[in-house]
């Protein structure tokens, strides 16, 4: 019953969504104004360089903001993005999670984003869980963003973002990068910790303007395992410089540090106190013709006792966890409907053992048949080295080859 | 079952929203449309009359100090009612530091000459009357001369009720060149539904245009142009730039802004750019490729844009797609002298060649 009453909505929804109708369906902010996913994207999701300046602007041209229309005065704006296809990973652990060989739905976030007024936009991403194989709904979901940005505050030097938000200390976004494999240096994180790229929530200040330099600064609740009566004590800080026409997306050369502090609970109960961590980062973005080089470099370190977890019987960090990770990532983007990449990420923290040290290569390309429609083929092969119980150096395959979409 | 219901709800609610999306011209409200009907200031409605009257002040040269410009000497019918030099000659071989805008449909945009000077196209049509580089003359002495000549007396009379003003002279020529529209291009019968009437290549292009090329925020709307200023560092790095817009207001932002042309009918309007200085759309798409041109006050909108070469030409096909036929106007007859002898010739336009500039504005 259950599975008729899905996919009966399925096909409603479907049908309601396939009708002819007066205006092409494409995303949110495209649709608001009439252009097409490109203005935006370099090859989708990634941003181009004047994306990136929208979003900077609090989701409004540079420059024209007394021309923007409300989400009032503009279509609904919603938007829709998953991607579905065969994914094959061998990921050597079974005992842990089970390998894949089977089509798969690979989630969905739904948005909303626009502007209330002048110089006040808002991004709303929901995340709902679901069942990969089955594609139906499970239970729950996440609130992934949920931010009001109040931008050129007096001057471009000064934009604020309140509530829950990608934070701007990512140099290279999680959430809109090429890959399907996630950044390993930004992964990297002690047990029950969230990844560096996850969503944060908190406050951020921002600023852009002449001699292409830019700078992000936060105070957010900081790692998911902190409790609710933990006071927030996470800060960050990033700058950078751009030199050349462009933002270091598709055009310009973009040099970035960024600085990462803040207390986390372990897992460990006998850990009474929350515990320090910080992050230190160097970031490159290179572009020439059609190439673009990204390049990160982390130093982590996270204080005794952040690493323990009770649950894995091999725990034992008696010292400070020192880690090094980063990666390289080369795109090629000869035409606007194709883009192909090839990443090396790498690992390598001596000092605790839930993690062996890692390195990946990852290689990938996208074709796209419309602007928002990618048919997406990737192979990222992983080498994981030996550490504490886990005795013996494992590979890790993952194969994908999928349509990724949004409406 | 009760989430999956409640899950399915809001996503037949999403699907409902986009569903209902307003219409095109609605909601996109930056997109390219067909021109709407000729607006038209109540002060100065549009009668036979007065636009055949405004045509002859048009092609008049009489209206100049030394009787050898009109309007038409620089914004000639042949060549897309704009000149096909970078910059334009005027009274006593004086060369202008602008290039001539064309009229044709210059009754729809908000703002006239390169830096929105003029408010209203009355307004615009007497300012090279004055202007010491172009015609050279002085308003009352152009109504002097006017009210000289009987045909012209006459016509005055009839249309206003009394002898040529400035102000008269200012409304006739405005209701002639609001006459001087673009019929419908490719581009516009691809609106309304002849997928054919774009090329394979214009259709490339106008994804670009929207797109990856990034020509919509600013070239939009039915005119392709937001009929606002915009700083591409066009002629700003020399030793004496010229200010555009700032001249105007008077607001340092403003520092090299210049208003955003029309781009119906342009491929009939080389050379581009408000210094005349790239010679074809070819030309004009290299350089906005190239991201303009950097200096302090570059419009944030400026970019590389990182095309191809096939994508270049697309472009440039579709920009040639918006060319549509323009209002036929005849070289009129027009009034003979007070003593009989006839006017100057009105299609005599001397085609001058490209000299050094010694500054002024259009």
């Amino acid at each position: 019953m259950k599975r008729f009453v899905v996919v009966l909505s399925t096909l409603a929804i479907a049908a309601t969504l396939l009708a002819p109708v007066p205006a092409r369906a494409i995303p949110a902010f495209a649709r608001k104004y009439g252009f097409n996913c490109t203005m935006c994207h370099s090859n989708f999701p990634r941003l181009n360089d004047f994306g990136q300046r929208y979003r900077a602007n609090g989701y409004q041209l540079p420059g024209r903001e007394n021309d923007e229309k409300t989400v009032l005065e503009s279509p609904p704006p919603f938007a829709m993005r998953t991607s579905a296809g065969f994914n094959a990973d061998n990921l050597s652990f079974p005992n842990i999670q089970p390998d894949v060989a089977q089509f798969q739905v690979n989630g969905i976030d739904i948005l909303s984003a626009g502007l209330f007024a002048r110089n006040i936009g808002y991004m709303l991403n929901f995340v709902p869980n679901v069942d990969l194989s089955g594609g139906t709904p499970a239970v729950g979901g996440t609130l992934e963003m949920a931010s009001v940005v109040f931008s050129n505050l007096f001057t471009p030097w000064l934009n604020v973002r309140v509530g829950r938000f990608e934070p701007a200390y990512v140099p290279f976004s999680a959430k809109r990068q090429l890959s399907a494999v996630p950044y390993d240096a930004y992964e990297f994180v002690f047990p029950g910790g969230a990844p560096l790229s996850e969503t944060q929530t908190g406050v951020e200040v921002t600023g852009h303007g002449a001699w292409g330099l830019s700078y992000a600064a936060g105070w957010v609740n900081g790692s998911s395992s902190n409790l609710l009566r933990d006071f927030p004590l996470d800060f960050y800080l990033r700058l950078s410089e751009t030199i050349g026409g462009g933002e270091g997306q598709t055009a310009g050369q973009r040099i970035g540090l960024i600085g990462y502090a803040g207390l986390a609970r372990s897992q460990d109960a006998a850990v009474a106190s929350r515990v320090g961590r910080a992050r230190v980062g160097l970031d490159l973005s290179l572009n020439h013709s059609h190439f673009n080089l990204a390049l990160q470099y982390l130093f982590g370190w996270d204080q005794s006792g952040l690493w323990r977890d009770p649950n894995v019987l091999y725990f034992r960090e008696p010292d400070d966890v020192l880690s090094h990770t980063g990666f390289a990532e080369l795109s090629w983007l000869p035409r606007t409907d194709l883009v192909a990449f090839a990443r090396f990420d790498g690992v390598y923290a001596p000092g605790q053992t839930f993690h062996g040290d890692l390195l990946r290569a990852s290689l990938g390309a996208r074709y796209y048949l419309i602007d928002q429609v990618a048919i997406h083929a990737e192979y990222s092969h992983a080498y994981q080295f030996a550490r504490g119980a886990q005795t013996v150096d494992t590979a890790i395959g993952m194969g994908t080859l999928r349509l990724d979409f949004a409406i | 079952m009760k989430r999956i219901v409640v899950v399915t709800l809001v996503a037949a609610a999403v699907a409902l929203v986009l569903r209902s999306a307003p219409t095109h011209a609605e909601g996109q409200f930056l997109a390219n449309t067909l021109l709407p009907p000729m607006p038209v200031p109540a002060d100065n409605p549009q009668t036979d009359a007065k636009i055949r009257l405004g045509r002859q002040l048009y092609f008049d040269k009489r209206l100049s100090v030394d009787n050898t410009i009109s309007c038409a000497s620089c914004h000639a019918p042949p060549t897309g009612w704009a000149n096909p030099h970078a910059t334009d000659t005027g009274v006593r071989g004086q060369v202008g530091g602008r290039n001539s805008g064309t009229v044709i449909n210059s009754g729809y945009m908000q703002f006239q000459f390169w830096d929105g000077r003029a408010p209203t196209l009355e307004a615009q049509a007497v300012g090279p009357i004055a202007n010491p580089i172009e015609m050279g003359e002085t308003l009352d002495n152009a109504v002097k001369k006017l009210n000289d000549i009987p045909g012209y007396l006459e016509q005055f009379h009839v249309v206003f009720g009394s002898a040529a003003t400035a102000d008269g002279i200012g409304k006739a020529i405005a209701a002639f060149e609001r006459s001087i529209v673009s019929g419908p291009s490719p581009y516009d019968r691809y609106l309304m539904g002849d997928r054919e009437a774009l090329t394979p290549a214009a259709r490339r292009g106008m994804e670009l245009f929207k797109g990856k090329a990034r020509c919509t925020p600013c070239h939009s709307g039915p005119l392709f142009s937001d009929q606002s200023f915009h700083n591409l560092g066009v002629g700003q790095n020399g030793d004496k730039p010229d200010i555009g817009r700032e001249q105007v207001t008077k607001d340092a932002r403003d520092r090299g802004k210049f208003k955003t042309p029309t781009l119906r009918n342009i491929a009939q309007t080389p050379p581009y750019l408000h210094t005349g200085t790239e010679k074809t759309l070819l030309d004009v798409v290299e350089f906005y490729d190239q991201g303009g041109i950097a200096n302090d006050n570059l419009d944030r909108m400026m970019l590389p844009l990182a095309l191809t070469q096939g994508e270049k030409e697309d472009l440039v096909a579709f920009l040639e797609a918006l060319t549509g036929p323009v209002t036929d106007v005849p070289y009129p007859a027009l009034p003979p002298n007070a003593d009989g002898s006839p006017a100057p010739d009105p299609a005599s336009v001397d085609v001058k060649p490209d000299v050094p500039s010694v500054g002024g504005a259009q």
